[in-house]
């Protein structure tokens, strides 16, 4: 943490008015050809991705939007999956988003060379639902929540979301800790120096303000995500739990389209394989009195835990989407944690470092070994 | 005249004691119907073959977690039963079955369908809250009424196609006052009438209370206008399918939960909507700015023109959107709008051809002009 340089950015004109001026002059300079960003659709009633190419349309940006609509890494992965363009784009998105944009690139699904991922400080985001319910009064709300740092009208897995300022891009907006008027702009690469270097502002301001402020907040979640683990890991642990917890699962999948890990073109649980005839559906009723068609709601959720909780970011956008309300994000949540604590990886903290899954490595996990001795 | 079969229980006592029979006698070695799953918290499609795991069976629960037709198709996508299978399910999931054994997703034989004059579903969510089972007496109260409850799904309250077609067995159940004491089932087919020999019961000849049944399809045309209206209002040229379609997040739930999207991998999740860098470079020249990812409004209006013809406006894409865009009126308004210049009803005949795959020489020459 302590190699991290950054500057203090005078904001007068409000923190997301100053982060477009920056950006209009990043675009005025030639550093990017090209920005995505969060935007108010038409009709006022949600945020959507938007890919800038006309500088006079910036004005309309959105940088820390009160929903997650889309995940950002899907809107980058969507531009960039068939290779890297000719474009220099920055894009603006919530940390986990970064993360997930980042573990995307490692799965060959994106091409982040040409592009700067930027990050802010995130309070969390509002349940889709609640927003849709009053997107005016949610605005309000959310505007209220943030200056309070009150989290309790986010999505779960905002509320007990231990990595919420975490860089793992090459820019980051730190408002936590920052003077009246003012934010942090925070570099993690060379990428990131180049472009504020041509913004013309020095990396050289003391950091220590918003390191304190992050510390203290990631402690503090860190031990509320720790409890509500175990809270949750008593409610729907052991199969019976798990069965019923799955048990309003309709297999529509909408937790698989809207996860930004799950980029298989084709999931396994939509494919032929999931298919039997009829002979085999029946005789599984004859043999169990009587069987739930469809049969694989459970087996979906945890092949869909196996194949993905090693790359998980807790964004929630699952939870979000799942019509049955059910807890789907903090069950993985807490399944990521333990798998990735396994391996000592966090999904998307660096590039560098390769998916546990894809790497071999002849000295570990000696106790699966010996488990049939 | 239909053949008809009267047992003095509850209608759905009296189907269930059907069922029982039909297992016990082996007349069919399997019943699909909805089940209550972990006490009253859920119910789910079942496959039943021990007569005694009926118990928990829950024939005409105003829910529909999963359009049966899809399961149904999905029951016998890889061939027919071999052995014989009874399927109690809702006229539409009927009708969507029909459609997608139309398209080879699915086959008829050796199942036996038996179907019932429908009252409609309440919205999915209503067993999430559990707010089901306080609704239930209301529910039962309004059907014996022929009338529909204000929060049942958008689409059930403006159903007019409530009657089953190609059902072998129809129970009649709504806008019937003593369905707490009688159970009737109108035994439309031989395969109906083979089926119900030897059950303990009264056999007789009637027909379903049309005059009845007309008074309800028209107040719930009333409703359906009202819907269509409001529709019409808000989806006005390109502008009106923005703000409608704008917050759509692009889950395909719609799609997959439809009991006609049967397409393995859909088109909009196929390599042909991916678009290179060079692609979004040549149209951000043109545009200056694209939603990303695209092909939100492309998406609904591509699904509604391959799906439009055969939509049976079952509602279950309501359910599953988590922006709550009205996509099951979207779509039956604009599908019964396709479905009238064919004179279609979709799921009404396997026999009948899907239109768009039969040629007629002489039809829409005004489009040649």
């Amino acid at each position: 943490m302590s190699e991290l340089k950054g500057a203090v950015v005078s904001a007068r004109s409000g923190t997301k008015e100053t982060i477009i001026e920056l950006l209009e002059k990043a675009m005025d300079k030639g550093i990017f050809d090209g920005v995505i960003v969060p935007m108010k659709v038409p009709a006022g009633d949600s945020f959507a991705y938007v890919f800038v190419k006309d500088r006079s349309l910036l004005k309309e940006s959105f940088p820390l939007p009160p929903v997650m609509f889309v995940q950002g890494a899907k809107a980058v992965s969507s531009v960039t999956r068939l290779g890297e363009g000719n474009m220099k784009i920055a894009v603006i998105m919530r940390p986990c988003e970064v993360r997930a944009t980042i573990e995307l690139a490692k799965l060959n699904q994106t091409n982040i060379e040409n592009m700067t991922l930027i990050s802010i400080d995130c309070p969390g985001v509002l349940p889709t639902s609640d927003f849709l319910s009053n997107p005016e009064k949610s605005m309000k709300q959310f505007d209220e929540a943030v200056k309070k740092l009150d989290d309790k009208i986010m999505r779960p897995v905002c509320q007990i979301c231990d990595k919420s300022s975490m860089i793992a891009g090459d820019l980051h907006i730190g408002t936590l800790g920052a003077k009246k008027d003012t934010f942090f702009i925070i570099s993690n690469s060379q990428k990131g120096n180049n472009v504020v270097e041509k913004l013309g502002i020095k990396l050289k301001d003391n950091l220590d303000s918003w390191h304190n402020k992050v510390k203290g907040i990631s402690e503090e979640k860190h031990k509320k995500r720790k409890k509500a683990h175990k809270d949750l890991k008593s409610e729907v642990g052991g199969i019976d739990n798990l069965v019923e917890t799955f048990s309003h699962c309709i297999n529509c999948h909408n937790c698989m389209k809207a996860c930004p890990i799950c980029f298989c073109r084709l999931c396994y649980f939509d494919s032929d394989k999931v298919k039997h005839p009829s002979e085999d559906y029946l005789e599984r009723a004859e043999s169990k009195g009587s069987i739930r068609f469809l049969p694989d709601t459970t087996l979906f959720q945890m092949g869909r835990m196996m194949h993905m909780s090693h790359s998980c970011v807790s964004c929630g956008a699952c939870e979000d989407a799942c019509p049955m309300s059910i807890p789907v994000a903090q069950i993985f949540s807490m399944i990521a944690d333990e798998t990735q604590g396994l391996f000592d990886y966090i999904s998307g903290r660096s590039l560098d470092e390769p998916v546990p899954l894809t790497v071999y490595e002849e000295e570990e996990l000696h106790e699966v070994e010996d488990a049939n001795d | 005249m239909t053949k008809t079969l009267k047992i003095n229980k509850s209608t759905e006592q009296g189907v269930l004691e059907f069922l029982k029979f039909l297992l016990e006698s082996d007349k069919v070695n399997g019943v699909f119907i909805l089940k209550k799953i972990n006490g009253d918290e859920a119910v789910a499609y079942s496959l039943v073959a021990n007569p005694e795991d009926l118990k928990d069976a829950v024939p005409f629960y105003p829910l529909m977690p999963v359009n049966a037709g899809k399961l149904l198709s999905r029951f016998t996508l890889k061939g027919s039963t071999k052995k014989p299978v009874v399927a109690v399910v809702k006229p539409c999931e009927l009708r969507g079955f029909v459609e997608l054994i139309k398209r080879e997703q699915g086959n008829l034989e050796n199942l036996f369908i038996i179907s019932s004059t429908c009252g409609g579903v309440y919205p999915t969510k209503m067993s999430v809250d559990r707010t089901i089972e306080k609704n239930l007496s209301k529910y039962w109260d309004a059907v014996k009424r022929g009338e529909s409850p204000s929060d049942l799904r958008d689409a059930c309250r403006a159903c007019e196609e409530f009657i089953p077609y190609m059902a072998d067995i129809t129970v009649d159940l709504i806008g019937k006052s003593d369905i707490d004491k009688q159970c009737t089932m109108f035994l439309n087919t031989k395969r109906g009438e083979e089926l119900a020999k030897d059950m303990k019961g009264e056999f007789s000849e009637k027909e379903l209370d049309r005059k009845k049944l007309d008074e309800i399809c028209e107040r719930r045309g009333v409703e359906k206008k009202k819907l269509f209206d409001e529709i019409d209002a808000k989806m006005k040229g390109m502008e009106g399918l923005i703000n409608i379609f704008g917050r759509c997040i692009g889950c395909h739930g719609c799609m997959r939960v439809c009991p006609i999207c049967y397409c393995k991998l859909c088109e909009f999740e196929s390599p042909n909507s991916e678009y290179a860098p060079s692609d979004y470079e040549s149209e951000l020249g043109k545009r200056g700015a694209i939603r990303v990812p695209p092909g939100t409004i492309y998406y609904q209006l591509g699904r509604m023109t391959h799906i439009g013809i055969s939509c049976v406006a079952c509602g279950s894409c309501d359910d599953v959107c988590p922006v709550d865009i009205p996509i099951s009126i979207i779509f039956k308004r604009v599908g019964e709008s396709v479905q009238k210049l064919f004179k279609y009803v979709p799921g009404k005949d396997v026999e009948e051809k899907i239109p768009l795959i039969t040629f007629e020489k002489e039809e829409f020459t005004e489009v040649e002009e």
